[in-house]
């Protein structure tokens, strides 16, 4: 943590799975590294009710996770990348120009999960969201904490090959106290919360109206995933899935 | 920095964040894993890091320290074949050959921890890399064939000499 | 004979399972160079000045090459074949697509290069691109080569010409005319090995160029041409080839590593990273296809009209051969005996297309049978039954007037209908590829078919 300091030029590698091409192809030259392995973050403990995941707990150990978190993970990328990306990075993966990354962000969004992470100003502890729309750069993610939830389901287009980032995913979740959340990756730059959708769903419990009015909380753009237009039509449908699934699973 | 490639102990000059790719083929000449795209995106690269199957593009040096480094070369030697590289000879898995050694670090490992013969989980361990020439399906019949041990210990020769009294086929169990 | 339906052993087969086959990425030679090119960021530009000091001046930089440094910097890849040249080695005051190379530089290590690179000084003018082939003939068009949007040398044509029967006719005694257009896109061939060179210049004189490329004396000649040396200055060393399926038919990497070799008087080495070969190498060309079928109700094509759009990208390559063989290949695995076709190999700013996997063949095939999907369909007859009636018999006649002496269009559908289940009437099932008779040989082709069945043709 000392050698993090404030976060002044530092580059922070986790697994590496994103910063090594950036490297090898020169266009990341890091002033200083600091290398997060063996530093113990690679845990995962439940406790009282809440779920704590270290930052460089591997993506693959997620699987044993709650949901919707397990699901999201056992859709990022291959076996071997699951067993070398962390939490941590998918979390403060920078979007990329050609894809939305990080599918780990709207799943712990739903859960309500809290980020502990340290940099100027010292140790903080905030919702992902706040953490997410603050920029993570400067900052130093230690861990992942979030409240066992009552059930949680997960929605998403299929990927044509374990290389392909998922274009549109839905993250639903029954909280501890009873209350439905949801967000969505690939919705958005980064992982968001599909507030609009929460609110008409537990106004009128209508899925269908959820997944109508989340097109309101979503600034989709073109990638080379899927087009503003698709995406647009499929976020209703995923929510509608989502949220049936979390009706079962509850 | 220190790392053990195929049993033999490497001093390493290469700077802490090269990626352990690039630490095999161009400062120990170790040439079996391939830059296919040092991206992570095709699994060309793959080697063991204590024994399990990582894309060595993505690795960097400095966070394997000490480790063990296996590679297509340590896995056997053309007399004493490990059972997936007798069968990817045997069923033709490998055509052009560059996403072979990366194939077989995958199929290896998974063949190692007990994977079976079933399709869809040789496809999940699999996943993670591409061959544009066999339309894999050699490969996971090779994949399976080692999987259930169904496999010659010795690699497969031709033999021009008719066999007196059997039909005459160059290959046992030649379809000819 | 004895190989023929044996199971041999591949002869590289242990070398792969082992690691020991040696790509041209795994020879080893001291003091080898690392390349890196500045390709071009634009689609269509002039380029208004190229600046290249700074570059050559940067330390652990052996050479820089441009346009300038090419003995003969315009070849064709079928000039060897009478087709003039017209694509630059290094861009030469214009540049024609995105990735397009421009200049190399030599440097003691991968990192150095690229800094080299970013010591380039060139000033473009963007110009207005072309991407879709059918406005290419547009008054007002983007225009990419002056002598016109077509590749002007099919004899005295400027597109690929095939003449068979009488088309009107067969059109005025159709019951339907049946339309389609078909448009299979462009494809990254991806091999796993991308793009790579090593040229060694030996003490004697000559290079040795270590090649990944799959037409090993067409790139001989084509470096030789470049670098204006005699074949005999040239060793290649190449046949192992991690992948290719035509992408690598054009020389590539090859020439320019040369250049900078023979200029530093150092091997060198050119390995392009994954994102140029999606950027800057050749594609499966992306084609327009026109079909105009003359049926009659019963399920006989009478004739066909065809226009082919071509997009060669940005300069000829391989494009006009391909073209040639598409217009043989045009009426597909069947008998039409009447035909007119146009084909155009049409240039636009994408990056030069070439081979794949049936080079131009495959583009009509594609064409060919979805239409003749679609006849049986506004006919309502079986799509099988429609094929077998009017699949190539010995003795019939191909576009090109090739007299077919082993068709094998009816085991072959015959093979196929099996395989997926599909329950033929016993007289389609009896059906060989026997030369044409009785029922199979009504008025329309009877002046179509060689009386001789073939036997002339061999
Ligand atoms: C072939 C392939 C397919 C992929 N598919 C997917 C996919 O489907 N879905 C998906 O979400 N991702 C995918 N990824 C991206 C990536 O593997 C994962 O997002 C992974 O979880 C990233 O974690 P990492 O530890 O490897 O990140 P790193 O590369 O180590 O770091 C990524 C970024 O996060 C920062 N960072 C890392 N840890 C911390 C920390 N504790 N505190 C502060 N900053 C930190 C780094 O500085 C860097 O900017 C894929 C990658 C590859 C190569
Ligand atoms: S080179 Fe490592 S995955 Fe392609
Ligand atoms: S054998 Fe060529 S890529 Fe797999």
């Amino acid at each position: 943590m000392a050698a993090f300091g404030d976060g002044a030029d530092v580059t922070v590698v986790a697994g590496g799975t994103i910063l090594m091409p950036e490297l090898t192809y020169g266009r990341l030259q890091p002033a200083r590294a600091l290398l997060l392995t063996r530093t113990g973050l690679d845990t995962m403990r439940r406790e009282n009710g809440t779920v704590h995941l270290g930052a460089t707990l591997p993506v693959a150990a997620l699987e044993d996770a709650p949901e919707p978190l397990a699901s999201a993970a056992r859709h990022v990328a291959d076996p071997e990348v699951r067993a070398q990306g962390t939490v941590g990075g998918n979390l403060c993966a920078a979007h990329a120009a050609e894809a939305p990354r990080g599918d780990l962000q709207a799943p712990l969004i739903a859960l309500g999960a809290r980020i502990r992470s340290t940099g100027s100003g010292g140790e903080r502890t905030q919702p992902v969201e706040e953490f997410l729309a603050a920029a993570p750069t400067g900052r130093l993610v230690l861990g992942i904490e979030f409240e066992e939830p009552q059930a949680g389901a997960w929605a998403a287009l299929d990927r044509p090959h374990a290389h392909d980032y998922t274009a549109l995913a839905v993250s639903a979740c029954r909280g501890a106290d009873g209350s439905d959340h949801l967000a969505a990756s690939g919705a958005a730059p980064r992982g968001i919360r599909l507030a609009a959708a929460e609110a008409a769903y537990a106004e009128t419990g209508d899925a269908g109206r959820a997944g109508r009015d989340a097109v309101r909380d979503a600034k989709f753009a073109d990638d080379a995933l899927a087009s503003t237009w698709y995406r647009e039509q499929m976020l209703p449908v995923l929510v509608g899935r989502a949220l049936s699934q979390l009706e079962e699973a509850a | 920095m220190n790392l053990t490639v195929n049993g033999v102990e490497a001093r390493l000059v290469s700077p802490p964040l090269a990626s352990l790719l690039h630490v095999l083929r161009e400062e120990l000449g170790v040439t079996s894993p391939k830059a296919g795209c040092q991206q992570g995106g095709c699994g060309a690269c793959t080697v063991l890091v204590d024994g399990e199957p990582r894309r060595s593009c993505l690795v960097p040096l400095a966070t394997i320290e000490g480790a063990r480094v296996t590679t297509v070369e340590g896995l056997g030697r053309p007399d004493d074949l490990a059972p997936v590289q007798a069968a990817f000879h045997e069923g033709y898995a490998a055509q052009c050959g560059f996403c072979t050694s990366g194939m077989l670090i995958a199929a290896h490992a998974y063949v190692e921890r007990g994977g079976t013969d079933e399709r869809g989980a040789i496809l999940e361990a699999l996943g993670g890399h591409i061959c544009r020439c066999t339309g894999y399906a050699k490969i996971v019949a090779a994949v399976s064939a080692a999987a259930r041990g169904d496999v010659a210990t010795q690699a497969v020769e031709a033999s021009y000499e008719p066999v007196p009294g059997e039909p005459e086929v160059l290959v046992k169990g030649s379809p000819a | 004979m004895k190989a023929v339906g044996a199971r041999l052993p591949r002869y590289d087969g242990l070398a792969h399972v082992t690691g020991r086959t040696t790509y041209v990425d795994d020879v080893r030679v001291p003091r080898t160079l690392w390349t890196k090119a500045l390709r071009s960021p634009h689609h269509s530009a002039r380029i208004a000045s190229l600046d290249t000091s700074r570059a050559e001046q940067h330390p652990g930089v052996r050479a820089v090459v441009t346009h300038e440094d090419v003995p003969k910097n315009v070849y064709g890849h079928l000039e060897a074949l009478g087709v003039p040249g017209d694509e630059p080695l290094l861009a030469e005051g214009e540049v024609r697509y995105r990735g397009q190379p421009i200049a190399a530089v030599a440097a003691e290590d991968e990192a150095t290069a690229r800094e080299a690179l970013e010591l380039i000084e060139v000033e473009f003018e963007e110009r207005e691109p072309l991407f879709d082939i059918r406005k290419a003939f547009d008054p007002g068009a983007p225009t990419v080569h002056e002598w016109g949007p077509a590749f002007p040398h099919f004899g005295p044509h400027d597109h690929r010409r095939v003449r068979k029967g009488d088309v009107d006719a067969a059109f005025e005694r159709a019951d339907t005319i049946v339309e389609g257009v078909y448009r299979p896109g462009a494809i990254e061939h991806v091999p796993l090995e991308p793009q790579v060179a090593l040229v060694v210049p030996e003490a004697d004189g000559r290079l040795t160029i270590y090649s990944c490329t799959q037409a090993m004396y067409f790139s001989m000649g084509v470096v030789a041409q470049h670098l204006q040396l005699p074949l005999n200055r040239l060793k290649f060393v190449g046949g192992t080839v991690g992948g290719g399926f035509g992408g690598k038919v054009d020389t590539a990497s090859e020439t320019i590593a040369a250049l900078l070799a023979v200029k530093a008087g150092r091997p060198v080495k050119w390995r392009w990273t994954r994102e140029e070969e999606f950027l800057a190498s050749s594609t499966r060309a992306p084609w327009h296809i026109e079909l105009a079928d003359a049926v009659t109700k019963d399920g006989w094509i009478l004739g066909r009209r065809t226009l082919t759009l071509h997009d060669a990208g940005a300069y000829t390559r391989f494009s006009s051969y391909g073209l040639t063989k598409h217009a043989f290949h045009h009426s597909g695995a069947y008998t039409i005996p009447n035909v007119h076709f146009d084909g155009y190999v049409l240039y636009s700013n994408r990056v030069p297309t070439t081979a794949m996997r049936g080079f131009g063949v495959t583009s009509v095939s594609y064409a060919v049978e979805l239409h003749m999907t679609r006849i049986a369909e506004v006919l309502g007859i079986d799509p099988f039954e429609l094929r077998l009636r009017n699949a190539n018999r010995i003795g019939d006649t191909t576009p090109n007037l090739v007299v077919l002496k082993d068709p094998s269009t009816v085991p072959v559908m015959l093979a196929a209908a099996e395989r997926v289940g599909i329950e033929l009437a016993p007289e389609y099932r009896a059906m060989t590829s026997e030369p044409r008779s009785g029922e199979l040989l009504p008025e329309h082709l009877a002046g179509a078919v060689s009386r001789t069945n073939g036997k002339e043709a061999g």
